[in-house]
């Protein structure tokens, strides 16, 4: 899918000025003297490795943030965006990496609310109305009066999308909207963002897959450590370059992978079933085996069941049926303190809120799940001077930066809270791996760092269960791919022959006659 | 429009953000900034009740402070209150907003009374104080792990528990003064007198402080090691920071949940079996002038940490004895006291929120 | 003869459930209309007490009930106001700045009374009259329920027509959608261009007025005199009510109405002379209280976001 010739749009005008953007956070200079154009009717890439600043920009242009200085000029004149009410009334619509929606509210009056209507009472008719138009218009099937926590997750993105859309707008902005999609679905919302485009529509599309910049947009713009890189035409440029431009030096594609055959089984699921939080089957009869010296991916959108198969596996979960055999023992069931206690780490998706406590320092979190074991506990009492020694040397080892054991771990950045929680895991010299989106959030250097460890453990014999929605990461790391779908395991292939096109026909529930099955 | 000044302006901005660690300093700054806005709304409420802020004012700090007996009643009126605090501290830090040390309070000092009076005059001093000691401490255990229990169990609130069960203890102790363990001999509802042998023994001759203030010291350091020096505390700590990340490490949430109401309890327990052999020698219904809620307040002054709840406790004690002195020289009602408390606590907070943030000036770049 | 002196009872009895429903009823709807826009307010047994208070204070000092009535409301709601200002506004931790309203209100209410009535001992507690009873007219005159149902004070009244009035404001009112949007995911509302703050500064300032009304109440219309900590609780207990009543103002009439129904058994039956003692009783519905919230737990649908400051800037 090549991006349009530059020849066959109309000559446009400029929509939105930016010009010396800041903002500072007190860790951080998210956005350093930033400036650029939109024009009317074109998609506009912004680019940058996690961290870079896209989102804090996003979040000055549609209102949720102020900037510490700098203008912005839309439709020729100067405005300001107090609130995300000022930026609605320019016409600027947002569609945020994590919805923003209610979730106990139907689709229609997710965007009733905020919509200007005159009287007390409730009426969603006319509001009904023009969504259908409007989904009609986009080739869109959506059920507007089921609760949007209903609703799958490309459903619930196209909720997000009519929602920017509603009051008629002249600026979409999309923080990483293809992140909960299939490939194929990643597609199809381009096509639909083309045909905005060519109705007037300016468009910015958030990203760091480099593919979708290239495929897609008409222009790129580059940020890198909260500064613009460059802003062109992206007929002018190609992945190469532009990842130079993005990380600051060449970017291997590929981890350097050179895969061992694995060894005998080590962590058997048979056709495990469990419910969610809010008490459906999320996981209806998973069935896999993770060998020794391997990395078996599993690849999904979100919501599939990642998280639940994650929780039963790591301990806090219920598995409601079948069976999960550690080294031929049953581990069913078995309280989380087993499951560490015989050789199974775990890395948590959510670095802050799972893996970490956050007021206490590194070296209280490094032994976090271990903090009775005979080595740091005696008669109850914590042991200062191992629990110190102990930190010392993971800090050293792990490279983790500041390099105190006293420094509250909330001072540290994403790439380095990683790095505690690997070395807290790793350091156990697991027999078998369980890894939750590793690599969301961190930057190129945390993402090669934790690529590497990663590895190496597999190289040490270890079984890796790797969980993650990035394909790319996937790709570079597995030996064998499963792909997860409605808490089922719908396809199983080769790391090295797998295609991105079928692993994502797998994602989005269509197989391709009867799923081959390589245990 | 913001921007739009920014532009005619040629110099800087300021800006309101958040610090991203607020040191010990800070903290303190927070808790005197309080203090002293809560001393000028004293003095306007004495003003309001027609006295003279002056004379109260140097009747109250005579009355804290003013001699070894004003300042031996302070520690006295400190001693069940730094139980508390402490008592709350540990449940507090588990994120276990316990409003119940008041009611576990009554059941320990439910306990020493039983005690004593099962087998108070058959034993010597040096084992009957020690019982007593336990029993307050197993009274207010039990009575502070109901509700651990149901919160680990039903997930029941455990603010919501706690203060009801505080109701229920006070109407069966009101129930038991009327009835079986009535003094006959007396027209009041309280208990007979405790055995001589279970009394506390003074800590100065003369005073009426008591070693209770000691145990209670001593509680505080032992707390202390409990919530930093051991695995438990550790566990409780954590819990109460992020329980979420607890669990995914194998902590068990109800195990903890239990262990410190139950501890918490325990304490406050504490508080009223020493109390009791230590002051009244009596149990009555208005044993306890709120000890339990002032408790919270002295564990937030205090940062829910011991050292400060034992600053926090004797200062309260010192307001005790100083606003009970002020009333003699100039007739303003005593419940002054908890309205200042409550005030406090207020101004803690909001003080809490203004150290939380800094003022900068942002330099636009050219 | 004596099928009358059990019809009368239970009469009396039903009767007996509505007034002491009452304050329940009004302090747990505004707390239902204050966490549903996603505040959870600790401080309704402070707001409810200062109301008795304020109420009786005024009451006795002008003369005037409906004076009474309004400043207590105003006092309510003023407390109210700054619980919401703390919690919406300053994002302060709502349980901690409901704890210490409830301290200041119950040692500012005690100081207010001691000062107003210091040469009054407290044997002899100063009275007023209280309100009398509307009896509606015809319909007050139908056996037995017109003397359960329409022979009751107007605050009771108004505090039924209140139950389907919520129901209608959350559920049929723009205002309803966007609160019940704040308290389930104040973010997603937040960036629709509505000013959450404010909403939710009226949501609890409401919720206070509520409980100033119900303390109101208590003075006012059933008792007519106050003594420190009047209200004994009943401000927990309608938490613990809207909990019961899975934040629907249906279910939360139901629980007002159940710990109403045990009041009045426990002065009923204090008052036909039965031999059950007495603290038992007085202990009943805070035990009940417990039971409720012991068997409520799985269907819960409390609002998202409750009690959960939001920052529209993460960082």
């Amino acid at each position: 899918m090549a991006a349009n010739a530059p020849s066959s749009r109309p000559h446009q005008e400029i929509l939105l000025k930016v010009e010396n953007i800041t903002k500072r956070y007190p860790l951080v200079l998210a956005n350093d003297n930033i400036s650029f154009e939109i024009r009317r009717g074109e998609i506009c890439s912004l680019l940058g490795e996690n961290g870079a600043g896209k989102s804090t920009l996003a979040e000055i242009l549609c209102g949720a943030c102020r900037p510490d200085s700098g203008t912005i000029s839309f439709g020729g004149k100067p405005t300001a965006f107090a609130s995300p009410r000022d930026a609605i009334a320019a016409g600027v619509g947002m569609v945020h990496q994590h919805f923003t929606l209610v979730p106990t509210l139907s689709a229609v009056e997710n965007i009733f609310i905020g919509t200007k209507s005159t009287g007390i009472l409730l009426d969603l008719k006319p509001t009904t109305r023009r969504l259908e138009e409007l989904c009609a218009a986009y080739e869109v099937e959506l059920d507007l009066h089921a609760k949007v926590s209903q609703l799958s997750v490309d459903k619930q993105q196209w909720v997000e999308i009519l929602k920017a859309l509603f009051g008629g707008i002249q600026l979409l902005i999309l923080d990483e909207p293809t992140a909960a999609l299939t490939p194929q679905e990643s597609r199809k919302l381009y096509a639909n963002l083309q045909k905005m485009r060519s109705e007037g529509l300016s468009i910015i599309c958030i990203t760091h897959k480099l593919e979708e910049v290239i495929d897609a947009s008409d222009r790129v713009i580059v940020l890198r450590n909260g500064k613009l890189v460059d802003a062109i035409e992206t007929a002018a440029t190609n992945k190469e370059a532009l990842a130079r431009m993005m990380v600051g030096r060449d970017v291997m594609f590929r981890v350097d992978n050179k895969r061992k055959e694995p060894g005998e089984a080590l962590l058997e699921v048979d056709d495990l079933t469990a419910y969610n939080d809010r008490g459906h089957a999320a996981l209806r009869g998973v069935s896999f085996t993770v060998r020794r010296g391997e990395v078996l991916a599993v690849a999904g959108v979100s919501g599939n069941g990642q998280k639940e198969l994650f929780d039963v596996l790591v301990g806090v979960r219920q598995a409601a049926g079948g069976r999960i055999a550690l080294d031929r023992k049953d581990i069913t069931n078995r309280p989380t303190t087993f499951s560490r206690g015989h050789g199974i780490g775990s890395i948590p998706a959510d670095r802050i809120h799972q893996g970490l406590v956050m007021d206490f320092r590194v070296d209280e979190n490094l032994i976090l799940g271990r903090h009775w074991d005979s080595r740091f506990t005696r008669w109850s009492f914590l042991s200062q001077g191992k629990i110190a020694a102990f930190a010392e040397t993971m800090i050293r080892d792990y490279e983790i930066v500041p390099p105190s054991a006293s420094q509250a771990v909330r001072a540290l950045s994403g790439g380095n809270l990683q790095k505690v929680i690997i070395a807290r895991e790793l350091s156990q010299e697991p027999k078998c791996l369980l890894v939750n989106q590793p690599t969301r959030g961190l930057d190129v250097g945390a993402t090669e760092y934790a690529h590497r460890r990663l590895l190496q453990e597999r190289d040490r014999g270890a079984g890796i269960l790797l969980i993650s929605e990035d394909l790319a990461e996937i790709l570079s790391l597995a030996t064998r791919i499963a792909v997860i779908f409605r808490g089922q395991i719908v396809g199983m292939m080769d790391g090295g022959e797998a295609s991105i096109d079928e692993i994502g026909l797998l994602m989005a529930g269509i197989h391709r006659g009867a799923p081959r099955r390589l245990q | 429009m913001a921007v739009q000044q920014l532009r005619k302006s040629a110099g800087a901005r300021w800006k309101i953000e958040r610090r991203p660690d607020v040191s010990t300093g800070r903290q303190f700054v927070a808790i005197l900034l309080a203090l002293g806005v809560s001393f000028v709304v004293s003095a306007v409420l004495i003003a309001v009740a027609g006295a003279s802020v002056g004379r109260a004012a140097v009747a109250a700090l005579h009355g804290a402070f003013g001699d070894l007996r004003a300042i031996a009643e302070t520690l006295l009126q400190a001693t069940p209150i730094l139980f508390t605090g402490l008592a709350v501290t540990v449940a507090f830090r588990a994120r276990l907003f316990s409003i119940g040390a008041e009611g576990q309070f009554f059941a320990g000092a439910m306990g020493a009374v039983w005690v004593c009076m099962l087998v108070g005059d058959r034993l010597p001093s040096a084992v009957l104080i020690p019982l007593v000691v336990v029993a307050g401490l197993v009274g207010g255990g039990i009575w502070g792990a109901i509700p651990g229990l149901l919160k680990a169990k039903y997930d029941a609130s455990e603010i919501i528990v706690t203060v009801m069960l505080n109701f229920v203890i006070f109407f069966f102790l009101a129930f038991l003064l009327g009835d079986a363990w009535r003094d006959p001999s007396s027209f009041y509802y309280q208990t007979p007198r405790m055995p001589a042998a279970a009394q506390f023994p003074e800590l100065i001759p003369g005073m009426r402080l008591h070693w209770g203030f000691v145990l209670a010291l001593a509680c505080a350091a032992m707390v202390y090691v409990f919530l930093w020096k051991t695995a438990w505390g550790y566990e409780i700590r954590a819990v109460g920071i992020n329980a979420e990340a607890a669990r995914y490490k194998g902590i068990s949430i109800p195990k903890v949940t239990v262990v410190a109401m139950a501890v918490s309890g325990a304490i406050a327990g504490l508080a009223g079996a020493s109390e009791v052999p230590g002051l009244h020698q009596r149990l009555v219904l208005d044993l306890s002038s709120g000890f339990g809620f002032t408790g919270i307040i002295i564990a937030m002054l205090g940062r829910l940490h011991p050292l400060g709840v034992v600053p926090a406790a004797i200062l309260f004690g010192a307001s005790v004895t100083g606003i009970s002195a002020m009333q003699i020289a100039v007739n303003v009602p005593v419940a002054i006291n908890q309205a200042i408390q409550g005030v406090i606590l207020i101004f803690l907070l909001m003080a809490d929120v203004l150290v939380r943030y800094r003022v900068r000036r942002t330099n636009p770049r050219v | 003869m004596s099928s009358l002196w059990e019809a009368a009872f239970i009469t009396s009895l039903l009767a007996g459930m509505l007034r002491m429903a009452t304050p329940i009823l009004f302090a747990a709807l505004g707390e239902l209309i204050a966490e549903r826009a996603g505040i959870l307010n600790l401080g309704v047994e402070g707001m409810m007490l200062t109301g008795a208070l304020t109420g009786f204070l005024v009451a006795h000092a002008t003369g005037s009930l409906w004076l009474g009535t309004v400043s207590a409301l105003a006092t309510g709601g003023l407390l109210g106001l700054f619980m919401a200002f703390m919690a919406a506004q300053l994002k302060v931790d709502q349980i901690l700045v409901g704890l210490a309203l409830n301290l200041l209100a119950v040692g500012g209410t005690t100081y207010a009374y001691r000062l107003a009535f210091k040469d009054v001992g407290a044997k002899n507690p100063s009275t007023i009259a209280t309100f009398e009873t509307l009896n509606i007219p015809l319909l007050s005159k139908i056996p037995f329920i017109g003397e359960v149902l329409f022979s009751q004070h107007l605050l009771t009244y108004i505090a039924l027509v209140l139950v389907p009035a919520t129901y209608f404001l959350l559920y049929r009112t723009k205002y309803g959608l966007e609160l019940r949007g704040i308290g389930d995911n104040p973010r997603a509302v937040d960036m629709r261009g509505i000013n959450n703050i404010r909403r939710q500064v009226l949501a609890v300032t409401f919720g206070g007025m509520m409980a100033g009304l119900g303390g109101a109440f208590l003075t006012l219309a059933a008792t007519g005199l106050f003594v420190p900590e009047v209200s004994a609780g009943r401000g927990w207990i309608a938490i613990a009510v809207v909990i019961f009543g899975n934040w629907r103002p249906q279910w939360i009439l139901i629980g007002a109405l159940l710990f109403g129904l045990v009041e009045s058994i426990q002065l009923s039956l204090q008052a036909v002379g039965v031999k059950v003692a007495h603290e038992f009783l007085l202990g009943l519905p805070y035990l009940l209280t417990i039971v409720a919230l012991v068997f409520n737990r799985s269907r819960s649908q409390s609002p998202l976001a409750l009690g959960i400051p939001y920052h529209r800037e993460s960082r």
